[in-house]
């Protein structure tokens, strides 16, 4: 034993230290610092020039998703593979991101990709689903927010609202960097709610066993188990779910809903589920829709206009509702389209006739739709409401 | 020049309270860590457990859970072991008793408690394997330059004349590690986007590349030779390993955003680096087996048997980790349950099994300390039980979950599919939190040992 390390033996020492410094410097070097200059110069050559900053709320939102773990569920990045263009849309870019600091990409999926999330969802069930994920999507295994609320989804904090308004900002410097231009990122998120878009034809004998399955998991938490509109996510909606059981569907606007979700409300699309299982969720919803009054709601309805009524409710209609509804009920007024939540079309759905006097006293909270209780007498709600009843099936 | 196995080093040089505070500190963290484990891994299938508290909500939890698993269990159990191996390697005792109970103290004391209140709190940086916050970070920091001081310095004042391969891992590991820290923890606070992610994707490579495995690796080639009593098989693949090993675990990070917009030049060197560490890793891991000298799997010796374990363990995750780099692999399994399994089988398995046999042989040297070998062997059978269990469910989990991702599935289909294995996962944790205590029992019950010497392993 010498007192000394060998000069061999120290000079390996020295060599392992050196060897920490040198290969770190090498590997920042190789896959940090340059990897960061491409970045910087692709986000210069294709990202917009003046991108949108975030506002305050936007900025302290982000503050409570990077504390709550948010991006541990979710990643923000959509990768250049098919699976995931297919499902979130465009992949994400360099420009992106560059102002995230720190960057929330993400490594896992628990939850579905968030950088597209911006315009695919109302801000009622961003509430809702904060506030308690399961009541609006059953299967959900995401956390319940409730400590960013006062005891009630629709009493959100500000914490709450700074979250929502940060989730909005997700791909949308995108969507407006390419304003239409990114039509596949635009369409592609199956929840996302449209207005107008190719709907498929759904088959007529779907098994409305498989139906009354598929609604009981997707649909019953916030229409209710009886489809009367009282699901446990209900509360802080608006406007709220529909009582499925006081209207008629053509098996079209069936179709129509199911695939593109009703804009501007919390009615997600369905998008990535099959035609056969959305037949078959058609079929479940012919069934509950006015129960035990199938097929022709106006006959079975009691109650008949007169001829008075019918032409007081034409004047009415003609005066208050057409510059929404349109004339011909369509729902196509010169109004509708700079409306957040489209008019409905009555010539595809009726509410049974006290659901029609009921929305129109009251109007429908989250929607355009004004109560008219104060501004017409009892006879005009009458007629005006067997007047847009009688658009359906094509009767007027 | 010669390979020999460290040689007992007079009592006097060692800080065996040291040994045990750190030890002990080890396990207490790592209790505290499993607990925070066993919640977020219930909350996956009980979603609302601890709805409404802030502070038990999955984020935080997920956020103590790993830095409590990287930070106390496993960086106070390497601290054990260097004070157990540190005099033994060098024939110097470390360079102060003093700076020992400072860095002891700062880092339960002014990193690990501060660090889980702020982060449950809810002040937190969303940076994988470096979640505590940035004040957290100065002192971790400062706790590094610490362990630099207390550890690296006894090599090059006097040694002995035997080289051991231990000694480079110990260098080598903790000088990286006070460079990578910062780079990992501070740097994506203020580089933004896609590029802040390239230096978090070296990082969590570094975080277990470099810190912990040269730390484990440590641990293994020491207590192999120093049990069997017989040097390592080659001294040339040892040396061979080591500068492989450094050289391409830096370059593995961005193989955490393989298809991401990372440029793609970047992405093809971590993955061709993490293929060619797998080959490395073989030679390595032969080496090390074959340096068993026919001691066998099971040994009678718990430390080596932990570190045996150790290394089996580190050659398949290894193998696993080059596998899933590759683009094909990747784009199916990557943000799956496959790489919680990868992840679990790193640092569960190979690093916790080497962190574990590192304790074991370094405890009956403690005078004075208890010592329960049956405890020891129960705790071997439970840990090797409960993580087999999780990482093959976790694993068929990712397969089953790519598959219905690939296929378009809704999202749902995906969250019900991985309910089963998540209930399995969760039950995993019985036999591993039962591991855990028996170990605990293993250190603190039992005959204690000759408060002189300390009795041979
Ligand atoms: C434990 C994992 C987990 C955490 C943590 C988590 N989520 Fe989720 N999240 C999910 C799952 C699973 C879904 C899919 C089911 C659903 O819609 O609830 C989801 C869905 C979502 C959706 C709907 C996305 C879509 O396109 O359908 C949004 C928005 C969302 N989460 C936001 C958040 C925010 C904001 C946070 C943090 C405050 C968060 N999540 C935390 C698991 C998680
Ligand atoms: C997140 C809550 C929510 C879920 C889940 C949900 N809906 Fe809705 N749904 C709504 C809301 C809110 C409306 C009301 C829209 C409005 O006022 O136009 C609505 C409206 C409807 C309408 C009527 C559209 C109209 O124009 O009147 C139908 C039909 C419908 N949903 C069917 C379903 C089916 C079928 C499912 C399950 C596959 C489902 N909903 C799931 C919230 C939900
Ligand atoms: C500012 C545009 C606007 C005007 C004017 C308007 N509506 Fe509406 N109406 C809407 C919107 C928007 C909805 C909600 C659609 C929804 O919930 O999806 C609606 C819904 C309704 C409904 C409920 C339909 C259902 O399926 O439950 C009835 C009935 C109705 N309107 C009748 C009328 C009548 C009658 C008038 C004239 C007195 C009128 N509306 C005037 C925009 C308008």
């Amino acid at each position: 034993m010498t007192s000394q390390p060998g000069p061999v033996l120290r000079m390996s020492y020295l060599a392992a230290s050196i060897a920490g410094v040198a290969f770190f410097v090498l590997s920042v070097a190789w896959l940090g610092v340059w990897p960061a200059r491409k970045l910087a110069e692709q986000a210069r050559l294709t990202g917009p020039e003046h991108p949108l900053a975030l506002t305050a709320s936007e900025v302290r939102g982000r503050a409570v998703y990077a504390r709550e773990g948010c991006a541990y569920c979710h990643s923000q990045q959509v990768r250049f593979t098919d699976a995931d263009i297919a499902r979130f849309g465009a992949p994400t870019m360099a420009w992106e991101t560059r102002g995230d600091t720190p960057h929330m990409m993400g490594t896992r999926r628990i939850g579905p990709d968030l950088a597209r999330v911006s315009g695919t969802r109302s801000q009622d069930w961003h509430l809702t689903h904060l506030y308690a994920p399961r009541s609006v999507v059953p299967a959900s295994v995401m956390p319940a927010y409730r400590h960013l609320f006062q005891g009630a989804p629709d009493q959100p904090g500000q914490s709450a609202r700074d979250l929502v308004a940060y989730l909005e900002t997700l791909g949308r410097v995108r969507d407006l960097a390419w304003p239409g231009g990114e039509a596949p990122a635009e369409v592609v998120h199956p929840a996302r709610a449209r207005r107008t878009g190719e709907v498929p034809e759904l088959q007529a004998d779907g098994d409305a066993a498989l139906g009354a399955m598929l609604y009981a998991g997707h649909c019953a938490a916030c229409h209710g188990a009886s489809g009367i509109g009282d699901g446990p996510g209900a509360v802080g909606l608006r406007p709220r779910p529909t009582n499925l059981a006081l209207h008629s569907y053509s098996q079209e606007r069936v179709a129509e809903v199911l695939w593109n979700g009703v804009a501007g409300t919390a009615m997600p699309a369905w998008r990535d589920r099959s035609i056969e299982e959305l037949s078959a969720l058609a079929a479940h919803l012919q069934r509950i829709s006015v129960p035990g009054v199938p097929a022709d709601p106006l006959r079975a309805d009691q109650i008949r206009p007169t001829d008075e009524e019918r032409d007081l409710g034409g004047r009415i209609y003609a005066a208050n509702c057409a510059q929404c509804h349109g004339a011909e009920g369509a729902g196509d007024g010169s109004a509708a389209i700079d409306l957040p939540v489209a008019p409905t079309n009555f010539t595809r759905q009726t509410p049974m006739f006290d659901e029609a006097l009921r929305a129109l006293r009251n109007g429908i909270d989250g929607t355009p739709m004004a109560p008219w209780g104060s501004r017409l007498s009892g006879d005009e709600l009458t007629a005006v409401a067997h007047y847009v009843r009688e658009f359906y099936g094509g009767r007027r | 020049m010669a390979l020999g196995s460290p040689s007992p080093a007079s009592p006097a040089l060692v800080e065996s309270r040291l040994v045990q505070a750190h030890g002990l500190a080890a396990l207490a963290t790592l209790l505290v860590s499993v607990t925070f484990g066993i919640i977020i891994a219930l909350q996956l299938w009980v979603p609302d457990l601890g709805a409404g508290t802030p502070w038990l909500s999955w984020g935080r939890l997920r956020y103590a859970h790993t830095q409590g698993i990287m930070l106390g269990w496993l960086a106070n159990a390497f601290f054990a072991f260097l004070y157990h191996a540190v005099p033994r390697l060098t024939g110097r005792p470390v360079t102060s008793p003093q700076l020992g109970r400072w860095l002891f103290a700062l880092w339960n004391i002014a990193v690990m408690l501060p660090g889980w209140v702020l982060v449950l709190a809810g002040v937190s940086q969303p940076l994988e394997w470096a979640e505590f916050p940035l004040v957290v970070d100065a002192v971790v920091l400062v706790g590094v330059v610490m362990a630099v001081i207390q550890f690296v310095p006894p090599f090059f004042t006097r040694g002995l004349d035997s080289l051991y391969v231990s000694s480079w891992y110990v260098i080598g590991g903790l000088v990286f590690t006070a460079l990578a820290y910062p780079m990992g923890n501070i740097v994506p606070e203020f580089v933004p986007g896609a590029a802040g992610a390239a230096f978090s994707g070296l990082w969590i490579h570094d975080a277990v590349g470099l810190f912990v495995t040269p730390m484990a690796l440590a641990i293994i080639y020491y207590v192999i030779p120093a049990v069997t009593r017989k040097p390592i098989f080659s001294h040339f693949l040892s040396m061979l390993g080591f500068w492989l090993l450094f050289f391409l675990y830096p370059l593995n990070g961005t193989h955490h955003y393989v298809l991401s917009v990372i440029p793609m030049e970047a992405q093809v060197t971590a993955i061709t680096a993490s293929a060619l560490l797998g080959v490395t890793v073989i030679i390595v891991v032969a080496n090390l087996l074959l340096s068993l000298h026919g001691s066998g799997v099971l040994a009678e010796d718990h430390g080596l048997r932990f570190v045996v374990m150790a290394t089996i363990f580190y050659l398949v995750v290894s193998i696993q980790g080059s596998l899933q780099a590759f683009m094909s692999v990747n784009a199916f399994v990557h943000f799956t349950d496959w790489v919680i399994g990868h992840s679990h089988l790193a640092m569960l398995g190979f690093a916790t099994f080497a962190a574990a046999g590192g304790l074991a042989h370094a405890w009956p040297h403690i005078p004075g300390a208890r010592y329960n070998p049956r405890a020891m062997t129960w705790a071997y059978w439970l840990l090797l039980g409960g993580l087999t269990t999780m990482v093959v469910d976790l694993t068929i989990a990712g397969l089953v979950e790519g598959q219905l991702w690939q296929m378009g599935a809704p999202w749902t289909a995906s969250l019900e599919a991985a309910r089963p294995y998540w209930i399995v996962r969760t039950l995993s944790a019985v036999p591993i939190a039962g591991g855990f205590i028996a170990f605990l029992v293993g250190l603190t019950t039992g005959p204690r040992t000759d408060s002189g010497a300390g009795v041979a392993s």
